[in-house]
């Protein structure tokens, strides 16, 4: 139970399940392409990175 | 309507006298019933609940319905603090089970335990200004600028340090069950947060729940417990808490520019307090209350 806490409220996850997606169709509502990449690979590098960034140094911002 | 301070010579009453006077205005009151918060809360969450299938369905736009959210989330928290006050109906009365219904429904948008508030909410007001008992202590800020930086450090992952002052105030009081009411809630709107996501409702996700919560989790604490306790240095009864003048009125400041009347008497409903406040104004100035001219 504590694991799908800890997982549910992880930043990583959170990159992924929430700002990944957010990223990607704000993009294709915007009409934004970037290097004909998929915008869903665009938002999962931004969303997941920035997930990382929060869980490795505690900061979405980096600055704390 | 009959004013308790009219005509008094102020000169010649006695401590004992004001804290009779005081104590009559609060009960007058004290007495009313707040109608006008129920219908808010409920009417809050469900025009909230609705913006989402207007949105989902096309038939209302995202740019729209965002403010709307944003005003929703924001006035998600004042009938659950009226309803965690029990000022709708105390324990046993017949109406209770509308002041707890209350309490939980208008949280909806805000995504908080009404319980988990309540008790937290009742450790404020017993230690307020208190560094180590206040659970609303961390968001004292020198002024304004340091606040709104605060709060948003507070956000980061490695400063979110309120559930601990929040677990560390429900442990004094041997209510640490309830913290499992904020855990279940908060998961069920992250897990909503993803489901909508990866749905394909993302933006809709972000602007009628996410951004407006992050607004609110700023704005509610500046009004409730920032500016109301400024410098946050003071405690005491009539020294904790100060009257304010907002810039931008008693609405938008949420009501909380008498905020001093809700900490002496609790009870008082939160739309009467600036007309207990202006009846009560002469007895504060004499127990040396901050009112900042108002």
């Amino acid at each position: 139970m504590a694991k799908f806490f800890k997982m549910v409220f992880s930043p990583i996850v959170f990159g992924v399940l929430f700002l990944a997606p957010l990223i990607a169709q704000s993009m294709t509502a915007a009409g934004l392409q970037i290097f004909a990449l998929p915008n869903l690979i665009v938002g999962l590098f931004i969303g997941g990175g920035l997930g990382l960034m929060a869980h490795y140094r505690g900061s979405w911002i980096w600055i704390k | 309507m009959d004013q308790v301070t009219q005509a008094v010579n102020w000169d010649e009453v006695s401590a004992e006298q004001l804290d009779a006077m005081e104590r009559k205005i609060a009960a007058k009151y004290i007495k009313k019933f707040p109608l006008g918060i129920i219908i808010w809360g409920f009417a809050n969450t469900l025009i909230w609940l609705a913006l989402w299938p207007l949105v989902i369905l096309g038939l209302l736009p995202i740019w729209a319905a965002f403010p709307i959210a944003v005003v929703n989330v924001c006035a998600a928290y004042l009938p659950s603090h009226d309803a965690q006050h029990s000022i709708i109906a105390r324990e046993g009365h017949k109406l209770r089970w509308l002041n707890e219904l209350l309490g939980h429904v208008s949280l909806i948008p805000f995504a908080q335990s009404f319980r988990y508030l309540r008790f937290t909410h009742f450790e404020h007001h017993a230690h307020t200004n208190n560094p180590d008992l206040d659970p609303d202590f961390d968001v004292h800020a020198e002024n304004r600028k340091v606040y709104f930086r605060n709060a948003l450090m507070r956000k980061q992952p490695i400063n979110a340090t309120r559930k601990d002052l929040y677990s560390a105030a429900l442990e004094r009081v041997g209510k640490s069950a309830v913290a499992v009411d904020a855990i279940a809630i908060r998961t069920v709107y992250t897990l909503v947060l993803f489901v909508a996501a990866c749905s394909g409702y993302a933006i809709e996700a972000a602007l009628l729940w996410w951004l407006p919560l992050h607004i609110a989790d700023i704005y509610i604490p500046y009004y409730l417990s920032w500016k109301p306790h400024h410098p946050g240095t003071d405690q005491g009864r009539y020294q904790d808490t100060e009257a304010f003048k907002s810039t931008f009125g008693n609405l938008v400041s949420s009501g909380m520019q008498y905020h001093v009347v809700h900490h002496l008497y609790p009870r008082i409903p939160l739309m009467h307090t600036p007309a207990a406040f202006r009846e009560m104004r002469p007895i504060l100035l004499r127990r040396g209350c901050d009112l900042r001219g108002m």
